[in-house]
């Protein structure tokens, strides 16, 4: 009588189960989009939020000149858009109701790209202090200056600059 | 006379009874199961996006909606490399106006996964495996967050690719 041997043949089939065959190289793919929205900007920061002028002898100091004022400017803005720093005075220099001196000898010299080197402060016509093309961020300084007059009536006299930074 | 079972009857007969019996006849059975290689992955969101900000607050902006899963699923050889690379199309643009793709980054969680620099001109490994199997992992993109950018909204398409070698 002949004995079956199965198990030998399911022995074979799990061994065929376990070669290794030849893998072909597979590839998958997906596609996710990517979306980043930049919006317009402008961000204006001074370096002192006043400015004095201690009181000296017209013969010594002919000129009252402050510290440099930083200025930093940032902006987003179009591909060549105009981006624009430019400074209101709210009046003249005034002490009282009566005595003042006229804003627009109140000047300013300015360093840093961009920046006017010159210009005078004007109580109707806001000045232009910078002008750039396109986004990024500068830096430069202020600095103001006042001619120290005999003929100046005494007093505390004050002014406000107002900056303005404009990215269209 | 004995009669003779087919074979595959036997077969099956044989495993009904969970023994061998004791008289038989020998024969053999092929059984022959074909394990070709394959590759599948899935991507848990078709799109990202980096809403604006302040570059001066959030220099690198995370994408919505948060961390994208991966899942690579891949039949391979024990040794074979299983590899899930990503690539930009083209830099991030917005009519003529363009920003590198390069100022994308990823942060990844998962074995095998790496964190890394998406570009456009070179495919980038998200990650790497060896033999086959499942894999998941996440990856969270950060845009860099500069000034200099012109205003616009940016677009590119990133292509995942997993292979199985």
């Amino acid at each position: 009588m002949k004995k079956a041997v199965w198990s030998g043949a399911v022995a074979a089939a799990v061994l065929l189960l376990g070669s290794t065959p030849v893998f072909a190289q597979q590839t998958a793919n997906a596609a996710v989009a990517v979306t980043a929205s930049v919006n317009a900007k402008a961000k204006l920061s001074l370096g002192l939020a006043a400015v004095n002028f201690a009181d000296a002898d017209p013969d010594v100091v002919t000129v009252y000149t402050s510290a440099p004022i930083a200025v930093d400017v940032k902006a987003r803005t179009t591909n060549g858009g105009n981006v624009t720093l430019t400074v209101l005075a709210n009046g003249n220099l005034v002490s009282g109701a009566t005595d003042f001196i006229a804003i627009g000898t109140l000047t300013w010299a300015a360093s840093g790209s961009g920046f006017v080197a010159t210009g005078a402060n004007n109580q109707t016509t806001a000045q232009t202090l910078g002008l750039w093309s396109g986004s990024g961020n500068v830096s430069g300084s202020h600095t103001l200056s006042l001619p120290n007059l005999w003929s100046y009536n005494t007093g505390t006299y004050t002014v406000t600059l107002n900056y303005t930074l404009t990215a269209p | 006379m004995r009669r003779r079972s087919h074979p595959l009857v036997f077969f099956i007969l044989v495993f009904a009874a969970g023994r061998v019996p004791a008289a038989g006849q020998t024969q053999n059975a092929t059984l022959n199961a074909s394990i070709n290689g394959l590759a599948r992955l899935s991507v848990s969101s078709a799109a990202i996006s980096f809403p604006d900000a302040d570059p001066d607050t959030v220099p690198n902006i995370q994408a919505t909606p948060g961390p994208i899963l991966l899942t690579a699923k891949a039949r391979t050889s024990p040794n074979g490399a299983v590899t899930l690379t990503v690539q930009a199309s083209d830099h991030l643009r917005s009519g003529i106006n363009t920003i590198p793709a390069s100022n994308i980054t990823w942060v990844a969680n998962g074995t095998g996964f790496s964190n890394g620099t998406l570009s456009a001109a070179t495919a980038q490994i998200v990650a790497a495996w060896t033999g086959p199997g499942v894999h998941t992992g996440t990856q969270t993109f950060f845009f860099k967050n500069l000034w200099s950018y012109a205003t616009g909204t940016y677009t590119l398409t990133m292509t995942y690719t997993l292979s199985a070698a």
